[in-house]
């Protein structure tokens, strides 16, 4: 833990030539490296960036009564309104058809080969249920494994990974110390990359962060120079990929907003919630 | 005196074809015509009066591709397709009716709770973002700029069931009838 000052001045030689190449070949906004010298000598916090990666809902929520209500009324309003189709219009000439031999000879004569409404219903009824969609609660809701992905697919899920912070096993959003010469974008798509090990695919939403944790460091690791640190989150979508197995020890979880607080310290989560939305 | 055949034979070994006698006596009884200079430009003015008809026709119907929503095929316009009127009991009607307020208020709370959401959000990008301004103002100025990798961004959103493994979907050939049109422009 070196003190900022002296690590910043001798970051500030040594970059120079290293950023002329990149800074030269990629011009684009979303590189990852500041041609300027950072000016941070006196700012006694730390830098840390933070990756929120959420994993978007894979099934839309259940409907509430008053929706189930409403969508039913909707359905009757436009079958109302609308015209006869096609095979309603076969379906009605064809109980005209039937009425009228009952009253005329009263002898059915069922013409073997021709198929009525009611045989292709019936034969698009057993179609239909032969097709077995995929569940919308999976095994793991009910083993209630909070390390896999294929859980509570009709919320995202955000991870959290356990990290030892001064000697103590601390539950956070996946976190790194910010290092010049890159944006602090930059500091959480590394995050990524050394989590997962180029396994997980992300979109960032973003340059911006989406919100910020300030805290100071205890009584004993203060120095003047040193206060505390400022953690700032940006959100990323999960595209493909997961979080490779770690296996029984698993230091990660995927997690939906009601159980943060299950894992987060108060004031932390406080700040964590105010960016996540609730769907 | 020596005869019109003998003369003929005589340089057979210089004509191209053997039936090149008769090509030479005219066989036809009209008189050549003379080609005349004002003929030329008859023919133009003649070119130019078809072409101006037809750029008044151009003109006249400018043929746009048909939008295939806004006209209503024949067969939907038969009587025998339409459903008989439907008369709602009065229970009926009122439910409808407070049906519809109930949804209403729901949409609008609903509509109140999303604007909230997305204020308490801006509030806290806005709150970190002014946060690393006092921290270090090249960051601020990385972290303001657009992100050109952003968009067009593309989702398919949330279905019903979640998807199948190992789906096999039934095999056959897709025939696409769609009708694609093409405006022509009629340049001037």
């Amino acid at each position: 833990m070196a003190a900022p000052v002296r690590h910043v001045v001798l970051g500030a030689t040594g970059v120079w030539r290293r950023l002329e190449r990149p800074w030269a070949s990629s011009l684009c906004s979303r590189s990852l490296t500041l041609a300027a010298l950072p000016s941070r000598t006196k700012s006694p916090w730390r830098l840390w960036g933070a990756l929120c990666l959420q994993r978007p809902p894979l099934i839309s929520k259940p409907l509430t009564p008053l929706q189930e209500e409403m969508a039913a009324l909707l359905q009757q309003v436009e079958t109302e309104k609308s015209l006869y189709s096609d095979h309603e219009l076969r379906a009605l000439g064809e109980a005209q058809q039937l009425a009228k031999k009952r009253a005329d000879l009263h002898e059915e004569e069922d013409e073997p080969g021709i198929l009525l409404v009611p045989d292709l219903e019936e034969m698009w009824e057993q179609a239909f249920l032969r097709f077995r969609p995929g569940a919308r609660t999976t095994e793991a809701d009910e083993k209630n494994d909070r390390t896999s992905l294929h859980r509570k697919l009709d919320r995202s899920l955000v991870l959290l990974v356990r990290e030892k912070l001064g000697g103590q096993d601390v539950w956070m959003l996946p976190q790194a110390e910010w290092q010049p010469g890159e944006t602090l974008r930059g500091t959480a798509e590394r995050t990524l990359a050394t989590l997962s090990g180029n396994s997980m695919e992300a979109k960032f939403l973003g340059n911006a962060p989406c919100g910020h944790y300030k805290f100071k460091f205890p009584q004993a690791v203060r120095t003047e120079s040193n206060l505390g640190a400022k953690v700032f989150f940006f959100k990323a979508l999960l595209l493909a990929g997961d979080f490779p197995q770690a296996g029984e020890e698993a230091r990660h979880v995927w997690v939906s907003k009601e159980e943060l607080g299950d894992y987060l310290s108060p004031r932390y989560l406080a700040q964590v919630r105010r960016f996540l939305l609730d769907l | 005196a020596l005869g019109v055949w003998r003369t003929q034979i005589r340089d057979t070994h210089q004509r191209a074809s053997l039936f090149s006698f008769w090509e030479l006596l005219p066989t036809r009884a009209e008189p050549l015509r003379k080609k005349k200079k004002v003929d030329p430009k008859k023919d133009q003015a003649v070119k130019e009066r078809l072409k101006k008809r037809i750029r008044k026709l151009e003109k006249a119907t400018q043929e746009l591709i048909p939008i295939e929503d806004f006209i209503t095929p024949a067969k939907l316009l038969d009587k025998a397709r339409q459903r008989p009127q439907v008369e709602l009991s009065f229970e009926e009607s009122e439910r409808r009716a407070l049906l519809l307020k109930k949804w209403s208020l729901y949409k609008q709370q609903e509509h109140e709770r999303e604007r909230d959401a997305i204020r308490a959000l801006v509030a806290a990008q806005q709150e970190a973002l002014q946060e690393l301004q006092l921290e270090s103002p090249e960051l601020y100025s990385e972290a303001i700029k657009r992100d050109p990798g952003l968009f067009p961004f593309e989702k398919e959103g949330p279905h019903y069931t979640p998807p199948v493994a190992d789906y096999q979907p039934p095999e056959g050939r897709y025939n696409d009838i769609t009708k694609v049109y093409t405006q022509v422009e009629f340049k001037r």
